[in-house]
C-alpha cells in the first residue's frame, strides 16, 4: 500500500481538549499534518461565542475568531464529566499520540485524567497541559486572561504613546506564545518517543512562556545596565514613536529604522538630503529621540512626496530599512503576500467562502496547510464514533440523550 | 544524565537578530548541538548595539547555550570549513539579509549538494518569491508590513506606534522552531531533508486571523480596539501610584463583576442601571472606566493585583523587569536565572522555560564570546590538527576571542 505523506507530522493523531486559549496550538499541528480531533462540551467551546461573527449575528456556527483557530481540525462532541464520557476519552487515548488540555491545575487529575492514568491506558500517549500560572506555586489558582497575561509580559508596557495607557496587542499574544510554545515540546516529545520508547508529560505556563518568550531582553538589558552601587537604570516606557519613528506619505505611514550613522544618513539621501535635515545633531540616535517630535513636524514636510511604496524602495536603494504601515485590505493585496500565495480560500458550509491567512512558510516537501475548514459542533460524531470506535448510531442517540456526547 | 530529546543533532545557525537565533535556541535547550557561524566581518547585529561585541544584553539573552565558531566566509578556506560543518550537520538555518548566503554560496541549492538530507530553514521579513524578498526586516517593520500595526493602537491615536520591543520578531523565532522540529520529525520518520522559506510578516499576519475574515468575508475593514473588549467591561490598563505604574484588570463574568464591586466597595453597583449587567457595563463603559480609574490611582500595583486576583478577578501588574524580577510565581517557577558570563559577569535572564518530564530541556549555559568555540570544533568536529587550527588563526580564516576572560 502506497500512503501519501501529506504533511510532517501525518500519521499522528492529537485530541485536542482545549478551549480559545490553546487552539492555536493544534491548529498549528494540524496544517503540519497531524489528525487534530476537537473535543467540545456538548454545549460547544465557549470560543464560538468570540466576536467577530457573519454579519455579526451571534451564532455558534458563525464566530471568525473560532473557525480561524479550528480550521483543518475534526470535530466531535463529548462531555468528560460523564462516566460514559470518560470511557469515550479513554478509547480514543488508545488510538491517538497527544492529548493537549488547557483546563487548569489539577482539574483533569480529578477527574482520573491525569497524566499517570493517561499513560496506563497508552504508554505512548504525550500530554501537554496549559495552565495560566503553572501547577503549583503562589499564583496557582490565579485567573489569567488576554489582557492580564499580556500586562504581565513586559511588552505592554512599552506598547502605544508614552503619557497614554499602556496598549493592548491585537490577537492573543500571550496564549499563541504558549501555544507555539507548547507545539515545540509536543512535537520534541515524538521525536524522541522511539527512542525513550514512552510519551510524556509537558507543562506550559501563560506566564512563565508569556513573560519570557514574547520579550525575553527585558530582564537582560535591565540586568546589564546596572552597576553596583550605581544609580538605577531609566524605568523603561513606550518609545516606539520615538526609536521607530512613524511617518505620514501620500497614501499612508511608514515606520523607519534609522539605528546606526549610516542608516540616518541614507534616510536623508533618501529625501532628497534637505539641508535642515544635515545639522549634524540629526545624525545622533539619542538626540532624535530626545527631540522626535520636532523631527516628525520637519520629516513630514518630505516624506508626504512620496507613497508608501516609492519611500521604501529608495529606502531600500539607499540603505535605510523602512516598512509600509499596511492596513489589513492592502496587506492581503500587496505584491509579497500576493506572490507568495500566502491567503488561501477556504469554504464553510455556514459561512461560505472566506480568505484565510496561510502557513508563514513554503516548504519543499511537505508543504503545511489549512487541510478544511473547521467543524461545526459535533460534525465527526458519527464518523469517529461509529467508524472508528465501532458505535452503533443507535448509540450514538442514547448517549445523545444522556448528555454524552 | 538523562537522555535530551535532540541528542546527536547538529544545528548551524547562520542567523542575526532574532527570527533564527531565537528560534534555533530552544533546539539547543532541547540537546542539539547549536553551532554559531560568525565572524567580526559579519557580526550578528545585535552584537553591534552594545559597547562591546560580547557584552550586548539582547545577544547573550537570544544565543545561551550555543557553541560559537569565529570563521570568515569571505575566504576560500572559511568556506570550505563551513562545507565540512554542513557534511556533519542536520540543520542549517540563515536569516541574512536577502541574498547574503546566496553570495556566499550557502543557498538551499548549494548546501544539499553537500548534505542532501540537510533541513535548511531561511527567513526573510517578506519572504521568498516577492518583490521584497531582499529586504532588510527589524521586529518593529513585521508588525508595520503585516496589518497587525494598523490595529494596534487606541481608538484616538493618531496614528499606531506599536512597541519598542522587538515584537513580534519573538514570535517568528518560536515559528522557526516549530517548523525545524516538524521538519526533523519527517526526516527520521523518511530520511528525506528540505526548504523551508518562513515570512516573518507572514508569521505576524497569521495571530490576527480574525481580523482578515472580517475583511474577506464580511467587507469591513476592522478598527483599531486599544484596550476595550466588546464581550467585557471593565477590561483595560488602570493608573496606579508612582510614575507610569499601571494594573490590567478584566471582569468577563456577573461573578468577577460581584467580586470586583464587592472589592472596590461599591456593591450598590449590582442594582445601578448603568452596570449592573455587562450590557450596560459596555454602554457606559466610559463612565465605568472613569470611576475604576479613581479607585486604582491612589492604590499600589501590586496591592491591587492582589486584592483582586484573591478575589477571583484577573488582574495583574503592567510589568517592567524589576517586577518580574520580585514576581512571586517567576520566582517560584525559578523563571529566571543567573548565568555568569565571561565579560559581563553575573546578569540575570530567562530561564528554560521548555518542561518536559521523560527528556528535561538543558540547563541554560552563557552565550559564547564570539569564536570562543572555534578550537574545539575544528578539534573534535573537524578531527583538524592543533597546528593546522593556529595556521588558519594567522591567516584570518578563523577567529578566537581576542580578549581575556574573567
Amino acid at each position: 500500500m502506497t500512503h501519501h505523506q501529506e504533511g510532517a507530522l501525518t500519521g499522528y493523531r492529537i485530541l485536542d481538549l482545549t478551549d480559545s486559549k490553546g487552539a492555536y496550538c493544534t491548529r498549528l499541528l494540524a496544517d503540519l499534518g497531524a489528525d487534530v480531533i476537537k473535543i467540545e462540551s456538548p454545549q460547544g467551546d465557549p470560543g464560538r461565542s468570540i466576536p467577530p461573527f457573519l454579519n455579526d449575528d451571534p451564532d455558534p456556527e458563525k464566530s471568525f475568531f473560532f473557525i480561524y483557530r479550528n480550521a483543518s481540525k475534526r470535530g466531535i462532541t463529548l462531555n468528560i464529566e460523564t462516566e460514559e464520557g470518560r470511557n469515550l476519552l479513554k478509547k480514543l487515548i488508545e488510538k491517538s499520540d497527544v492529548l493537549v488540555e488547557n483546563y487548569g491545575p489539577d482539574y483533569m487529575d480529578g477527574l482520573g485524567l491525569g497524566y499517570e492514568s493517561l499513560k496506563k491506558i497508552n504508554p505512548n500517549i504525550v500530554m501537554a497541559s496549559f495552565t495560566e500560572f503553572g501547577t503549583d506555586g503562589p499564583y496557582k489558582n490565579y485567573k489569567g486572561s488576554n489582557i492580564v497575561d499580556f500586562a504581565l509580559s513586559g511588552v505592554m508596557i512599552t506598547s502605544g504613546y508614552p503619557g497614554k495607557a499602556p496598549t493592548l496587542l491585537p490577537g492573543m499574544p500571550a496564549y499563541d506564545a504558549a501555544s507555539m510554545i507548547a507545539d515545540v515540546e509536543i512535537i520534541a516529545a515524538l521525536y524522541t518517543r522511539t527512542a525513550i520508547g514512552s510519551g510524556q508529560k509537558i507543562d506550559v505556563s501563560v506566564h512563565e512562556v508569556a513573560r519570557t518568550g514574547l520579550y525575553p531582553w527585558s530582564v537582560p538589558i535591565y540586568s546589564h545596565s546596572l552597576t553596583p552601587g550605581g544609580p538605577l537604570p531609566w524605568p523603561e516606557s513606550r518609545l516606539g514613536d520615538s526609536i521607530y519613528p512613524v511617518y505620514p506619505t501620500k497614501d499612508g505611514y511608514i515606520r523607519v529604522i534609522a539605528l546606526t550613522p549610516q542608516q540616518w544618513q541614507a534616510l536623508v539621501r533618501t529625501l532628497g538630503s534637505p539641508e535642515v535635515l544635515l545639522l549634524p545633531e540629526w545624525e545622533n540616535f539619542i538626540y532624535r529621540i530626545g527631540n522626535s517630535q520636532d523631527l516628525f513636524a520637519i520629516m513630514l514636510d518630505f516624506t508626504t512626496q512620496f507613497t508608501q511604496r516609492e519611500i521604501w524602495e529608495k529606502g531600500f536603494q539607499e540603505g535605510i530599512p523602512i516598512a509600509p504601515i499596511y492596513d489589513i485590505p492592502t496587506f492581503i493585496n500587496s505584491p509579497d503576500a500576493s506572490a507568495r500565495k500566502f491567503f488561501i480560500k477556504v469554504k464553510h458550509p455556514v459561512i461560505g467562502e472566506g480568505l484565510y491567512p496561510g502557513p508563514p512558510y513554503k516548504w519543499t516537501e511537505t508543504q503545511p496547510q489549512i487541510r478544511f475548514c473547521a467543524p461545526l459542533l459535533g460534525q465527526h460524531n458519527e464518523e469517529i464514533y461509529c467508524k472508528e470506535l465501532g458505535l452503533s448510531k443507535d448509540d450514538l442517540v442514547i448517549l445523545r440523550s444522556a448528555g454524552v456526547i | 544524565m538523562a537522555r535530551t530529546a535532540l541528542q546527536g543533532i547538529i544545528a548551524l545557525d547562520f542567523g542575526t537578530g532574532v527570527a533564527v537565533p531565537d528560534g534555533i535556541r530552544l533546539l539547543a535547550e532541547l540537546g542539539a548541538k547549536v553551532i554559531k557561524i560568525e565572524s567580526s566581518k559579519n557580526l550578528d547585529f545585535v552584537r553591534t548595539i552594545a559597547a562591546e561585541k560580547n557584552s550586548s544584553a539582547g545577544f547573550n539573552e537570544t544565543n545561551r547555550n550555543k557553541l560559537s565558531i569565529g570563521l570568515d566566509l569571505q575566504t576560500a578556506k572559511g568556506k570550505d570549513l563551513l562545507k565540512k560543518l554542513i557534511k556533519i550537520a542536520d540543520v542549517f538555518a540563515e536569516n541574512q539579509r536577502g541574498g547574503v548566503a546566496k553570495h556566499l554560496g550557502f543557498d538551499y541549492e548549494s548546501v544539499r549538494k553537500i548534505k542532501p538530507d540537510i533541513i535548511y530553514l531561511s527567513s526573510q521579513g517578506f519572504g521568498g518569491g516577492g518583490p521584497h524578498s531582499d529586504y532588510p526586516a527589524y521586529g518593529p517593520m513585521l508588525s508595520a508590513g503585516s496589518g497587525m500595526l494598523s490595529i494596534w493602537k487606541h481608538p484616538d491615536d493618531p496614528y499606531p506606534v506599536g512597541s519598542n520591543s522587538p515584537l513580534p520578531d519573538h514570535m517568528a523565532s518560536k515559528q522557526c522552531a516549530i517548523a525545524i522540529m516538524a521538519a526533523l520529525d519527517y526526516k527520521r520518520r523518511t530520511g528525506k531533508g528540505q526548504y523551508i522559506d518562513m515570512a516573518q510578516t507572514e508569521v505576524a499576519a497569521s495571530l490576527i486571523g480574525e481580523s482578515f475574515l472580517d475583511y474577506t468575508i464580511n467587507k469591513r475593514v476592522p478598527q483599531p480596539k486599544g484596550n476595550r473588549c466588546s464581550y467585557a467591561a471593565p477590561h483595560g490598563a488602570y493608573p496606579c501610584t508612582g510614575m507610569d505604574n499601571w494594573v490590567a484588570i478584566s471582569v468577563f463574568t456577573d461573578e468577577e463583576w460581584h467580586s470586583f464591586i464587592k472589592v472596590i466597595g461599591h456593591t450598590e453597583w449590582a442594582e445601578d442601571p448603568r452596570f449592573s449587567d455587562l450590557l450596560s457595563r459596555i454602554k457606559n463603559v466610559d463612565e465605568l472606566d472613569k470611576q475604576v480609574v479613581e479607585w486604582t490611582s491612589p492604590r499600589d500595583a501590586w496591592e491591587v493585583m492582589e486584592m483582586l486576583q484573591r478575589a477571583g478577578v484577573p488582574a495583574g501588574v503592567v510589568q517592567r523587569a524589576p517586577d518580574t524580577m520580585k514576581d512571586p510565581q517567576i520566582l517560584h517557577d525559578k523563571a529566571l536565572v543567573e548565568l555568569e558570563h565571561p565579560i559581563v559577569g553575573k546578569r540575570l535572564y530567562p530561564n528554560v522555560a521548555l518542561k518536559l518530564s521523560a527528556t528535561p530541556a538543558v540547563p541554560s549555559k552563557p552565550a559564547p564570546l564570539l569564536g570562543q568555540h572555534t578550537d574545539e570544533i575544528c578539534r573534535e568536529l573537524l578531527h583538524m590538527s592543533d597546528s593546522d587550527i593556529k595556521n588558519l588563526k594567522k591567516e584570518g580564516v578563523l577567529e578566537s576571542p581576542d580578549i581575556q576572560q574573567k
